[in-house]
């Protein structure tokens, strides 16, 4: 048998306090990026804030800023300019504005108007535009919304119905706790949000949530073993370490997957990539230190045997 | 016994539903471009076919056009709302085929949403021409010269007041002083300029090859007199009468300036209801120098473009491309009427409110009638008014919301990585999971593998788009699966360590995880279904592949592992 870990023995619950300060900074630090967000000021992806993105590339090597004076300097002041590394196709730059318009044109063109103005004599190829209006960016925030509680609702349901009160509200706290913290890292970053992080913060709280229904799958068999053995505290630690090897393999194999899209996986794919090795990362460090310790510190304030 | 024969079975069938699933999808991914050519060479429309029957890929995948249009209902009547998304859509269809688009797609989005798909044309700027015009084609007649010149004169002394006053209030001038004074100047100073531009120096610059505009530009006008006309050089007159009509030359870089000028109030209130300021359709090139042409209608619409018939391409007398239409009965009639009554007047060839052309009515013309394009315009100029004329008008004006273009070399090069970071990953996985489990681990790489044929097969079969999301989605589901064969196999370990026999072992842990397999599996899907349910294109693609990846990763992880352990049934160690 091959093993990484042999059986363990780690006191993880003993070490919830310092973990549940970590954990809040987490926390705190994502409800700061939601607050951003719903004031507007986060760094939404134009499919949420409409706006205009065109990507193409230069014949001959350019100054990004050259590129990015000709167009902060021609209306545009927000623009956003970023060049592609590790693209097939060399000197790609994509550019993104808030703006759908800009007089009475549309904002593609007069963007492509700057650059053959500035850059005349380096042939500019378009790869790839998006234009999206304020409304389209507004339903889009609407389904969002939808998608994000709808699957919430679904999941916190579910738990409720395979598990009691307690440890479906730990369970929910614990996933909430993975996927603010990746919101609130992406903030920090100053990454956009886009509706691939959505999709990908919404795909890593079922992952959250999977490792955490595998603890308490775990701590309640254990339960039932020991009734009357066991402490509640040394129950839940040793059913933390009995399934570590496991949580430490998927996520292992999970962050494979995740590195591989984040390195070969190209442009549109990577920030997807980045939240989900984020959100694995922190998922296996809140099913062991967060979700578990939840419901032991619940114990010990309201005992009350957990089920 | 019974139970292992049954799953072999059904295991068989899925294999071979996978593969006809699979074939067609397969068929196209490995032909080369040679064999595609035959194979059209052999059956015409034949890879066409094929891809219609193959899975999807995403407009992100292969390049396209994304469009999505709003059908503006606030403009349209109480009751021809409820019909007017369907109708819309159907014209829309009907011009997108004459594209020949292969795999349009087109559909209804809430209550005034219409989503264009065109997979492979990238020529945005046309696409949107095409699907966005309302096409509404009018004849109209123009406004005499003569009045068109008193009214630019008006014009022009309005506007000068008005750039008088703003300087004035910079100056601390007196602007009523400055008022009166424009005003004669303004009058006077018009009527001269504008004739002598119309029949000595156009004619003079044409033949000279002479830069009029230039000159005109130079300011050979006091600018502070003219700030409108200064910009405008007649261009339209009958040869026949020498009487020339107002449709003047405009620098396109001027153009801007000259609509901010006609839509000023003060302008505005000056210009009669039943006249309107219209620019060419496109711009053209005259004296090495981009021109547009800017035209004074009268607004009462002469005839409308429904009663065309028969439309097609043609060449004009000066080889300059044409679309040729036929009337008959009434349409002929009317037709007939108007061009009889203004034979040496220009008819504007208006459509959506532009002007195509405005040649001058030579003679009555009763059957057979042409539409000359403008001279700026080309053969794919000429096709999509064809296109536009036959397929019908739009019921009601719509505006572009969100327009999305992926080149094609975008496309090949998001395949590339995507097959790339796919065999990547899933190599990666294999390698661990093969080294870490032993023959178990090789048992569950082969379920793994299983997983993803059987996913992409029913994708293929189900005629579902394959999107890049949609390819990170297959992605994860090898984690999600595999998480599933990592869970059972460590509790056979754990099994294994507290003594029990290895059969025993294996259906213990078997059963023991499963229920925890389920749970994860359950979790997973409600953010799929989720995701499905509200979101849009390139995520509906993603969520697609993570349902169908997960729901087949339960049989696969868990029945044809558990299939391939139960062959051996004897054994007394495992390799895990």
């Amino acid at each position: 048998m091959f093993r990484i870990i042999r059986e363990t023995n780690i006191d993880f619950i003993g070490h919830r306090r310092k973990a549940f300060v970590f954990s809040t900074l987490l926390i705190l630090l994502g409800l700061a990026a939601f607050v951003m967000i719903m004031l507007n000021k986060a760094n939404m992806g134009i499919d949420f804030a409409g706006g205009t993105m065109l990507q193409g590339n230069f014949e001959t090597a350019i100054n990004i800023a050259d590129l990015r004076d000709a167009i902060t300097s021609n209306g545009f002041p927000e623009a956003s300019i970023q060049e592609l590394e590790r693209h097939e196709v060399e000197n790609s730059y994509i550019i993104r504005v808030k703006e759908t318009v800009a007089g009475e044109m549309k904002a593609v063109d007069r963007l492509r108007e700057i650059i053959e103005e500035r850059f005349s004599g380096n042939k500019f190829t378009r790869d790839s535009e998006h234009t999206i209006g304020p409304a389209v960016g507004e339903s889009l925030k609407k389904s969002a919304r939808w998608a994000i509680l709808i699957s919430v609702l679904g999941m916190i349901l579910y738990i409720g119905l395979r598990f009691d009160f307690r440890s479906g509200v730990a369970a929910t706290i614990a996933t909430f706790h993975d996927v603010l913290a990746v919101l609130g890292i992406f903030f920090l970053l100053d990454k956009e949000i886009t509706l691939l992080v959505v999709t990908a913060l919404l795909t890593l709280a079922g992952y959250s949530l999977t490792d955490t229904v595998v603890v308490y799958d775990r701590i309640r068999e254990n339960l039932k073993k020991f009734r009357k053995k066991g402490e509640f505290v040394t129950t839940v630690n040793n059913s933390v370490n009995e399934v570590l090897s496991r949580t430490i393999m998927t996520s292992l194999t999970s962050l494979l997957v995740a590195a591989t899209i984040f390195f070969f996986g190209g442009e549109v794919l990577h920030d997807f990539a980045l939240a989900m090795i984020l959100g694995i990362i922190i998922g296996t460090y809140s099913s062991v230190f967060v979700a578990s310790p939840i419901v032991v510190e619940w114990e010990a304030h309201a005992p009350k045997r957990f089920k | 016994m019974k139970n292992q024969t049954w799953r072999f079975v059904i295991t068989g069938i899925l294999i071979v539903l996978g593969l006809v699933g699979f074939w067609n999808t397969l068929k196209l991914w490995t032909l080369t471009e040679d064999d595609k050519a035959r194979m059209e060479e052999l059956k015409p429309g034949s890879v066409n076919e094929l891809e219609r029957k193959a899975m999807r890929l995403g407009l992100d995948l292969q390049g396209g056009i994304h469009v999505v249009l709003r059908v503006e209902m606030e403009k349209l009547d109480e009751g021809a709302r409820s019909e007017a998304v369907e109708r819309a859509i159907q014209v829309i269809r009907n011009r997108v085929d004459f594209t020949g688009v292969t795999e349009p797609n087109i559909q209804k989005q809430g209550d005034d949403r219409i989503i264009v798909d065109l997979p492979g044309y990238t020529d945005a700027e046309r696409a949107e021409d095409l699907i966005g015009q309302t096409a509404q084609l009018e004849f109209k007649l123009m406004e005499t010269y003569d009045n068109a010149t008193l009214l630019m004169g008006k014009l022009d002394s309005v506007l000068a007041e008005i750039k008088k006053a703003e300087k004035g209030d910079a100056e601390t001038d007196s602007p009523a002083e400055t008022a009166d004074e424009k005003a004669v100047t303004g009058d006077i100073s018009q009527l001269p300029e504008a004739d002598s531009a119309a029949d000595d120096d156009d004619i003079l610059a044409d033949l000279l090859g002479e830069d009029s505009a230039g000159f005109l530009e130079e300011g050979l006008f006091d600018s502070e007199d003219n700030p409108l006309t200064q910009y405008l050089e007649t261009s339209l007159y009958s040869s026949k009468s020498r009487t020339p009509w107002p449709g003047y030359y405009v620098l396109a870089k001027d153009r801007k300036r000259i609509e901010q000028m006609l839509n000023k109030p003060e302008v505005q209130a000056l210009i009669s209801d039943d006249l309107q300021f219209a620019w060419s359709t496109r711009a053209s090139v005259r004296n090495a120098q981009e021109i547009y042409m800017l035209y004074i209608l009268k607004n009462k619409v002469q005839f409308l473009g429904k009663f065309l018939e028969n439309i097609h391409l043609g060449r004009g007398q000066f080889q300059e491309h044409t679309v040729d239409f036929r009337l008959t009965g009434q349409g002929a009639a009317a037709f007939a009427r108007l061009t009889g009554s203004n034979i040496d007047k220009p008819l504007a060839i208006v459509i959506d409110g532009k002007v195509e052309s405005a040649p001058i009515i030579n003679s009555k013309i009763r059957n057979d009638g042409q539409i000359t394009m403008g001279s700026g315009a080309n053969m794919d100029d000429a096709k999509d008014l064809e296109i536009v004329l036959k397929a019908g008008a739009l019921p009601a004006p719509v505006e572009i919301i969100e327009k999305n273009v992926v080149g094609p070399t975008l496309g090949s090069d998001s395949i590339r990585k995507g097959l790339v970071s796919s065999l990547v990953g899933l190599l990666l996985v294999i390698i661990l999971i093969g080294i870490y489990y032993r023959v178990s681990g090789v048992i569950a790489d082969i379920a793994l593998m299983f997983n993803i044929f059987f996913l992409l097969a029913i994708m293929a079969g189900l005629h579902a788009t394959l999107t890049m999301p949609g390819i990170a989605g297959i992605i994860l589901t090898v984690g999600i699966s595999v998480d599933s064969n990592i869970l059972i196999f460590e509790r056979i370990r754990e099994e294994l360590r507290t003594g029990k026999t290895v059969r025993a072992s294996i259906d213990a842990g078997y059963s023991r995880a499963l229920l925890t397999i389920i749970d994860s599996h359950v979790t997973t899907l409600i953010t799929a279904g989720a995701l499905f349910l509200f979101g849009s294109g390139a995520i509906k693609g993603f969520a697609v592949s993570l349902f169908w990846g997960v729901t087949i990763s339960l049989y696969t992880a868990v029945v044809i592992t558990k299939t391939i352990f139960d062959i051996r049934k004897g054994y007394k160690t495992l390799s895990i």
